[in-house]
């Protein structure tokens, strides 16, 4: 059965149960109130049934609408001790307050459905004693005809369960449902009281028909309490307070829920509002339409897959505690993600109509973000371009300070400790030389690896002639379709050998691969290189300032550099560069 | 025997030219050293008459061990040490508390023994 099935189904059988219940108050022996109270009490408990039905339909995956059901269900059978028969009379007897457990539970979970809070378990779990297990005991010494004025002179079936009738011990347990009654209903005002205090905006209005008429009732069921207990009052006075200060919380539950209707209205004035909106006031207006101040707003960038805020920084869109993303789609494409207040999931409806309002609106600001994006990019590009120019120098000189500046001193050593050698002792000499000749070899080969580094000389030959002599050095064999037949400007050249360079070092440091190829293209005005291996995969451009050095040089040239690293499948890298006549 | 040395750089080649060196030029090189740290445990415990302090180490640069080893009373005398130029040192030499500064390319155990006095 599915769900909407099931719905109707205890929908009916509330229907039949009310039915029910204000048959066994019609055929009743021994009541003594005018049947059209009861018409009161049948409707109470249809509106509890029905409200209840309703919210489970709208939250499943909440308690609050079962509980708000069940109260309807367990108050008309409370009837049952209407019946004349002594079976049914009895049951009535046991259950004629589970309902109040019901109610105050539901009160409690209001409106995710969860206890929070010890002060919330004591006190939903003292009520459940005082409806089940104390009333248990009561019934058990329970003699109505003794307790009830209805029953007087044996208008009423024998109670099945009596063990034998005892005023004082039945009374006794009655005070102590009382004294639980209302250390519960004192923790269920602080509870309320509380989480009201706690709520963010969106959520208080969500949260306030409900827990208003539940303190309201909390209220008056302590006043009633207290004036019973001092002055006294008569049954029908304490069943018509009881019954109009109960009715109100499924009444203030649908007024709830019409609210969120009502509330699209609004919706308008949000289409209006961003007619005038100014430039960035959007995110403002959403704000003040959905009542929630917290509201945050990113727009999404395809092309980086990422987001940022308004300003075109960085955005980091997460779901956290009480905060829920809603992502707008606009034509089919995503444009924004809405972090805001978990509670305006109860009105999805005006959240989907905000939504959808703000729909161009957004891909407007969203085109304005990503230009600021893009500035900032630039900005933080020249930026690194600069750090990596200083970077660049720094390793230059370290690398000739150590490296061949080392051998040509030792080397300039050992030429004056073999002069002053020479004549006393030739042999020594020699020795000496030998090494001096051999640290001038590792000096040279130093100085040429540094040379290459700085710049290809094979460049000057083109970047076919460059690009076979990097490839043919590799230590990972590494394939090259090189399918252009005209030189390109200088700096493209440069730009394409360099990030061949830089994805074959990767290649060889990283991607553990056995076979890489390397293909350089010519697709209308743009040049194409492309390098891709057959290792682990995994790779991230932001993981090192190799890849994102080269991302820079590239896109100075209005290019474009991408990664693909799926793991386990392999790395590919692919720059594209529009060849500008005019450069270099 | 000549005056008692010990080496202090991080490059293996220049403390194996420097050392044949010195020895040839009558030096006893008691010991050497790569790094600041062991340069200032070797010293203390080898006791020399002179220390070549190479300006770059690994860990601190020679200026910091030169100004360390001038705490410690009895110090010997330090004479720095590069492949860099003087003048890129301005008065760090001085100020150290080392007896000079010889570029590596120019060592030899008469500019040591000018220097120590």
């Amino acid at each position: 059965m599915d769900r909407r099935t099931v719905q109707v189904a205890l929908g009916v059988i509330g229907l039949l149960e009310g039915l029910g219940a204000y048959a066994l108050v019609l055929a009743s022996d021994h009541e003594s109130r005018p049947a059209g109270v009861f018409v009161l009490f049948i409707l109470l408990g249809w509106a509890f049934i029905a409200s209840g039905l309703v919210a489970s339909a709208r939250r499943p995956d909440s308690r609050f609408g079962w509980l708000l059901a069940g109260v309807g269900y367990a108050w008309l059978l409370s009837a049952l001790s209407e019946a004349n028969a002594a079976l049914p009379f009895t049951l009535g007897l046991f259950l004629n307050s589970v309902w109040i457990a019901f109610f105050v539970h539901a009160v409690l979970v209001y409106p995710d459905g969860r206890l929070d809070g010890r002060i919330a378990k004591v006190s939903a779990a003292s009520v459940y004693a005082i409806c089940t297990v104390i009333q248990f005991l009561a019934v058990l010494w329970f003699s109505p005809e003794r307790e009830l004025p209805d029953c007087a002179g044996g208008a009423c079936p024998d109670n099945l369960a009596l063990v034998s009738a005892n005023h004082d011990l039945a009374a006794g347990l009655a005070a102590t449902q009382n004294g639980l009654g209302a250390v519960a209903g004192v923790g269920t005002l602080i509870v309320l009281i509380r989480r009201w205090r706690k709520a963010s905006g969106p959520l208080r209005r969500a949260l306030g028909p409900v827990l208003l008429s539940g303190a309201v009732y909390m209220v008056g069921f302590l006043v009633l309490l207290g004036l019973d207990l001092t002055v006294g009052l008569s049954d029908n006075v304490t069943t018509a307070a009881v019954l109009s200060l109960f009715a109100t919380t499924p009444i203030a539950f649908l007024g709830g829920l019409l609210r969120g209707r009502l509330e699209q209205a609004s919706v308008g004035r949000l289409v209006v509002e961003l007619g005038d909106a100014e430039p960035g006031r959007l995110r403002d207006a959403l704000a003040r339409t959905l009542h929630d101040p917290s509201l945050e707003l990113a727009y999404w960038i395809p092309e980086t897959a990422s987001y940022v805020d308004g300003a075109g920084l960085p955005a980091s869109v997460e779901e956290r505690s009480g905060r829920v993303v809603t992502i707008v789609e606009h034509g089919g494409d995503r444009v924004a993600a809405i972090t805001h207040d978990a509670s305006l999931n109860e009105s999805p409806a005006l959240v989907r109509s905000a939504f959808a309002a703000a729909g161009i609106a957004l891909a407007n600001e969203r085109l304005q973000a990503d230009l600021r994006a893009r500035l900032e990019e630039l900005r933080a590009s020249r930026a690194r371009i600069v750090e990596a120019g200083d970077a660049e120098r720094r390793r230059l000189e370290r690398n000739l300070h150590d490296g061949a500046q080392q051998r040509l001193v030792a080397l300039s050593v050992a030429l004056r400790l073999a002069r002053s050698k020479i004549a006393a002792d030739p042999a020594e000499a020699e020795r000496v030389l030998i090494g001096a000749e051999s640290e001038l070899t590792a000096a040279l080969a130093e100085l040429r690896e540094l040379a290459r580094g700085i710049h290809p000389a094979a460049l000057d030959r083109g970047l076919e002639a460059a690009l076979r002599a990097l490839t043919a050095r590799e230590p990972v064999p590494a394939e090259l379709h090189f399918d252009l037949t005209d030189r390109l400007p200088r700096a493209v050249e440069a730009a394409a050998y360099y990030v061949v360079a830089e994805a074959l070092t990767n290649v060889a440091k990283y991607a553990n691969a056995t076979h890489a190829t390397v293909e350089v293209s010519r697709v209308d005005g743009t040049a194409v290189v492309r390098v891709t291996d057959d290792g682990i995969g995994g790779a991230d451009i932001s993981d090192g300032s190799g890849l994102r050095g080269l991302r820079d040089r590239v896109e100075a040239l209005n290019g474009h550099l991408r990664l693909e690293s799926p793991t386990g499948v392999g790395t590919t890298v692919t720059a594209a560069i529009p060849i500008t006549m005019g450069l270099g | 025997m000549g005056i008692r040395i010990v080496i202090v750089d991080d490059h293996a080649s220049f403390r194996g030219t420097a050392r044949a060196l010195l020895e040839a030029e009558g030096f006893e090189v008691v010991g050497e050293a790569v790094d600041g740290a062991t340069a200032i445990a070797a010293i203390e415990r080898l006791r020399p008459e002179a220390v070549l302090l190479d300006v770059q180490l690994p860990d601190m640069d020679g200026f910091e061990v030169a100004a360390r080893l001038g705490g410690n009373g009895s110090s010997p005398a330090v004479v720095m040490t590069s492949s860099r130029d003087a003048v890129e040192f301005g008065t760090l030499v001085a100020d150290c508390g080392a007896r000079g500064f010889i570029p590596k390319a120019d060592l030899s155990g008469d500019a040591l023994t000018a220097l120590i006095g």
